[in-house]
């Protein structure tokens, strides 16, 4: 099985640096892990060869709860909380066109307030961190 | 003709990588009031994140402010450090890098083409669509794109933030067989770069010649990428050291974003203005693909900068095949840079436009001061400019068809705020 992690958000954006954060972690353990800012095309290209992809990303709920996180296998619509806009959903709805979708996708989002300039996560965010990480490599262990 | 109170013009940017903006247009009957372009500008928070940190950082560090052009950024960054230190990295190393700077040229201006422009001409609300309708054509185009993102990874460590790019050169410079693999891909690129310009040149381009000054870089020789020396259309020159004397920030109400103004006119930086000023300075090539595509030797409509990208990526990929062709390894991937008290300029051709840092640094090496004007900073005023006209000379369309132009005024310039999906919001107030 062919999996591929790609935390998606901005360091220097505060909590939206939670995606890279559980990637940086997941990478650790020995697991194929990238780092993304969501660009469409490059999204793409990232899960390009892998079968089983998990991205890990920041939005915004509300209300919302600071890392409260959830699984789904749908791309969230609605406001992303990331300074990159809506990579994720513009990036599934372009491989399915051109035919390219990986056979599995999984999303990873982390509910998020502050994506203000600045580096570091808030408390209740870093403390999901290590939740997202165990949930990541269980999710790789179930499908592989 | 219509009679319309008011219409307001309301932009909802979608925020991309390194930016955050907004348009509000107003229009009071046929007479447009006010057009506002409003950035958020990541660069000045940079700016403050730089000061007091070690000299060799802002190569890494101002990478973070654009995902799309991080090499841009890279290469100002190392130019201007290195122009403080009085540290010249020869010609070696200079190769290379202007082969990693045709990569990210390669890859930003297909991507910019193939998904977020060429929809506008196509009639399609965005890159989506277009592929669903087109979809050989958007692959030939990804193709592309990622023979620009190759390039990217065999020099820079990789294709989204490289990491192989510092102060002085490199960590590591590639073998002669990592270049040959990259010369295959590339021989194929230049087909596809080729279909590019073709595929563009038979689109319909409205009638719109801009009167902005132009500002761009000239170099000794070659098409201007990584070095140059600033040349306006107005026949003015200036060495990079004196940018800011020429080239003056100012605040402006409704945006956190600086404008500029060059010796306090509107100007453009970017694809026409680096054509138009460096046309004589193509490929053979380029130049009779340009003539193919119906292009002179200057541009001055924005519509047709879609064309000019073309006609850049045709320039890139052969630059990078003659590139490999003469490479020379270094005999060491990066020259010795060391600090001392000064104020460093570097100005590199980012795909949007002319990219200028400065810093100063102490003896010891830490920054005391960073500047950084982005291109789209500087072509802000030109855009507003361009939006107005259009709004003005064309007040009887709905609004709706309104509100399409004026996106496709802001993306012709291919604005870090560029979005594929379509970002204009409009509201109509009657008094």
């Amino acid at each position: 099985m062919n999996s591929v992690v790609i935390g998606v958000g901005n360091e220097f954006r505060r909590d939206d640096g939670v995606g890279p954060a559980v990637a940086r972690e997941v990478a650790r353990r020995g697991v194929p892990a990238e780092i993304s800012d969501g660009d469409t095309v490059r999204l793409m290209e990232t899960w390009e060869d892998a079968s089983l992809v998990i991205l890990v990303d920041a939005v915004r709920c509300s209300p919302g709860v600071d890392g409260r996180w959830h699984r789904t296998t749908l791309p969230v619509h609605g406001p992303v909380a990331s300074s990159h806009g809506f990579g994720i959903p513009e990036a599934v709805e372009l491989a399915e066109a051109l035919g390219r979708l990986p056979g599995d996708l999984v999303i990873f989002a982390v509910e998020v307030t502050d994506v203000g300039f600045g580096l570091g996560l808030s408390p209740a965010v870093a403390a999901a961190v290590p939740d997202v990480v165990n949930a990541v490599l269980a999710e790789i262990r179930q499908t592989s | 003709m219509t009679h319309r109170a008011n219409r307001i013009l309301q932009v909802a940017g979608l925020a991309r990588v390194e930016g955050e903006g907004s348009l509000h247009v107003r229009t009071k009957g046929d007479q447009v009031e006010s057009v506002e372009l409003a950035i958020y500008e990541p660069p000045r928070f940079f700016e403050a994140f730089l000061r007091g940190r070690d000299f060799r950082e802002p190569p890494d560090i101002t990478a973070r402010v654009c995902g799309i052009c991080p090499v841009a950024y890279q290469l100002s960054a190392c130019r201007a450090i290195e122009d403080a230190c009085g540290a010249d990295v020869g010609h070696r190393l200079r190769a290379l890098r202007r082969l990693l700077y045709c990569g990210e040229w390669i890859s930003s201006h297909t991507l910019h083409i193939y998904l977020l422009h060429a929809p506008d001409f196509l009639g399609f609300p965005d890159g989506i669509a277009m592929a669903a309708a087109h979809r050989e054509t958007v692959e030939r185009g990804l193709a592309l794109k990622k023979a620009g993102n190759l390039i990217m990874e065999t020099i820079g460590g990789r294709a989204i933030h490289p990491v192989n790019v510092r102060v002085g050169g490199f960590y590591r410079v590639p073998e002669f067989p990592e270049l040959r693999a990259l010369a295959d891909t590339l021989r194929h690129a230049l087909d596809d770069a080729l279909e590019t310009v073709r595929w563009v040149s038979g689109f319909d381009f409205p009638d719109l010649d801009v009167p902005h000054d132009l500002l761009a870089l000239r170099d000794t020789d070659g098409y201007p990428l990584d070095r140059g020396e600033p040349v306006v259309s107005t026949g003015l020159r200036f060495p990079s050291s004196e940018f800011g004397e020429h080239v003056a920030e100012h605040q402006v109400p409704h945006s956190t974003a600086l404008h500029a103004r060059l010796d306090g006119r509107m100007f453009l930086t970017g694809p026409l203005a680096r054509y138009t000023l460096n046309s004589d300075r193509l490929s053979p090539l380029a130049v009779s693909v340009a003539a193919d595509a119906g292009l002179e030797t200057s541009c001055r409509n924005p519509f047709r900068s879609i064309v000019v990208r073309a006609v850049e990526v045709v320039y890139a990929v052969e630059e990078a095949l003659r590139i490999i062709e003469t490479y020379e390894r270094p005999d060491r991937p990066f020259v010795e840079v060391s600090p001392r008290a000064a104020v460093g300029h570097g100005i590199t051709e980012a795909p949007r436009g002319l990219l200028y840092h400065r810093y100063e640094i102490d003896a010891g090496g830490r920054i005391l001061s960073a500047d950084i004007v982005p291109p789209t900073a500087q072509n802000q005023p030109a855009i507003e400019h361009d939006v107005a006209r259009l709004v003005g000379r064309h007040a009887a369309l709905d609004d709706h068809a309104l509100v399409s132009l004026c996106e496709r005024a802001i993306r012709n310039y291919d604005p870090c705020i560029s979005c594929s999906a379509h970002f204009l919001d409009l509201t109509r107030e009657h008094r």
